[in-house]
């Protein structure tokens, strides 16, 4: 529509057609530019589009963001944004409203990847996708251990050569995927999949080497991040990075700043286990030779307890209280003799009855005195006999052959002696 | 405290690395602490020692087994890894 020179009468124009020569207006003289501004008042419709005014101090500007361009933005549109938005300026008939189309929507401040990975790691810690409690423990011994990497790349080749120093007898099961670019997320999933479906991986090595931000995009994917919260198999992340933590690092249940370092999380070393069992083995025989030593105190101790109750030990400790027995038996015994012999020093009632016995003595001591003097020799003599020995050499004289005349005689009669000699012999006749 | 003493025979090869190692230990463990009878002792020591010798083996083996597992229709498969062969 041409302009109308601004002679003469003012124009008459329906609403629509002022409305739309404005618009016209509007977009050639401002086209295509870039608007700074916040991001308020945000609608968005069922239809995917965002409503939205881009404002500052000054003034305000209605903008819509279509779908289609909204997809392709790496971070949601917020409220409170400070965007630089690109598009066409136009007039919205409907409303007759002065309007942006926003083709191209940044975020000032900070990149567009980093706000998207900012508000995604606060959605997901806000799932409880980071939470601690959920991290698995690794195993001590894995039966096999999964690895997803690019087989280009020294990520892998560190993995192997780490296992390998360390703990050589575990496989290795190396399943391949992207490690960047677009799409490279969703191989990362298919790969982390396959992992966890082998029966004897136990752990799995989720390793790429040190990049950009753009580089390592596909390690803070919303679906990478998902699939390593549902894998039943626990994930260690080993992504060499300089400053940036991403995603599957924080959901991961164990990180290492390279695949190295993963890798030595895994794996025990095989030198320290070695010389943790030599020091089992030495453990064992220093127990099982205290043990034995035990066994040989005790027996010894039995040994000598049996000495101790044997019947010739019993034997001796009864000879021993036999004799202590004696000894003080032998004593007891002394001790009533001196005192018997005490008593009978003493008079004492014993001595009364001795007159009357004494005096029985005497009488049988008279009688028998009496008998024996008839019967003696000496009697004879006081009836006139006497008794003649041969001086020479004692011998009584019986027969007159015992004498010849002239031989001494000592005659005893009872009044004394008689020396006398023999002056004749003569025979009994009827002897 | 008190288990069955190696009643069971020897532990089989299937039993696993980490299962046979907490095994020896749990024997020294009971070794140490004095309170098996003679024979029991014996036994576990006995047992003790052929697990040590059997993870030292074990430890000792050089093999490795590196393999590159992916899916070739509908079928999952394992494949020696030889980085080499990898172009760029």
């Amino acid at each position: 529509m041409a302009w109308a020179p601004r002679t003469g009468e003012p124009r008459v124009l329906r609403v629509g057609e002022l409305v739309a020569e404005l618009s016209a207006l509007v977009a050639d003289a401002v086209g295509r530019v870039w608007v700074i501004g916040e991001i308020s008042n945000l609608r968005r419709a069922a239809s995917g589009h965002h409503y939205f005014t881009l404002k500052d101090d000054a003034a305000q500007l209605r903008a819509v963001l279509f779908r289609a361009d909204a997809e392709r933005l790496a971070f949601a549109v917020e409220d409170g944004l400070e965007a630089l938005a690109f598009g066409e300026v136009s007039i919205y008939g409907a409303r007759g409203e002065l309007q942006l189309v926003v083709r191209q929507l940044e975020p000032r401040g900070q990149g567009a990847l980093r706000l998207a990975f900012e508000q995604l790691r606060v959605r997901l810690e806000h799932e409880g996708l980071f939470d601690a409690g959920r991290k698995r423990a690794l195993p001590r011994f894995p039966r096999a251990i999964g690895v997803v990497t690019s087989t280009r790349g020294a990520a892998v080749r560190d993995v192997i050569e780490v296992t390998g120093a360390r703990f050589p007898s575990v496989p290795l099961l190396v399943a391949e995927a992207r490690v960047q670019g677009d799409g490279a997320d969703l191989e990362l999933v298919e790969a982390l999949q396959l992992l966890a479906a082998h029966r004897e991986v136990e752990v799995i090595l989720l390793v790429r080497g040190g990049g950009s931000l753009e580089d390592l995009w596909p390690f803070n994917s919303e679906v990478l991040a998902r699939a390593i919260a549902r894998c039943p198999v626990p994930v260690v992340a080993g992504v060499g990075h300089e400053t940036d933590v991403t995603i599957a690092d924080w959901v991961a249940d164990a990180r290492a700043p390279t695949p190295s370092a993963a890798a030595a999380l895994v794996v025990a070393d095989r030198r320290e286990l070695l010389a943790r069992l030599a020091r089992d083995r030495g453990r064992l025989r220093a127990a099982i030779a205290a043990r034995l030593g035990r066994e040989r105190a005790r027996l010894a101790a039995g040994r000598d307890a049996l000495r101790h109750t044997s019947p010739a030990a019993r034997l001796a400790a009864r000879r021993a209280r036999l004799g202590r027995d004696a000894h003080r038996l032998v004593g007891a015994m002394r001790l009533r003799l001196e005192r018997a012999a005490t008593r009978l020093r003493a008079p004492g009632e014993s001595m009364r009855r001795a007159p009357l016995a004494l005096g029985r003595a005497r009488a049988q001591l008279a009688l028998a005195a009496g008998r024996l003097d008839s019967l003696s020799p000496l009697a004879v003599l006081g009836r006139g006999y006497a008794i003649a020995r041969r001086a020479a050499d004692g011998r009584i004289v019986r027969d007159p052959a015992d004498v010849a005349p002239g031989d001494a005689l000592a005659v005893r009669v009872a009044g004394g002696e008689i020396d006398a000699a023999v002056t004749a012999t003569r025979a009994r006749r009827d002897a | 405290m008190a288990e069955p003493p190696g009643s069971d025979a020897l532990p089989s090869d299937s039993l696993s690395f980490e299962t046979a190692l907490e095994r020896l230990e749990a024997i020294v463990d009971r070794l140490e602490a004095g309170e098996l009878v003679l024979e029991e002792a014996l036994a576990s020591f006995e047992e003790g020692v052929q697990l040590s010798r059997r993870l030292a083996e074990q430890l000792g083996s050089a093999e490795r087994r590196v393999e590159r597992l992916l899916k070739e229709g509908g079928e999952v498969l394992a494949k020696p890894f030889d980085d080499e062969a990898e172009g760029s």
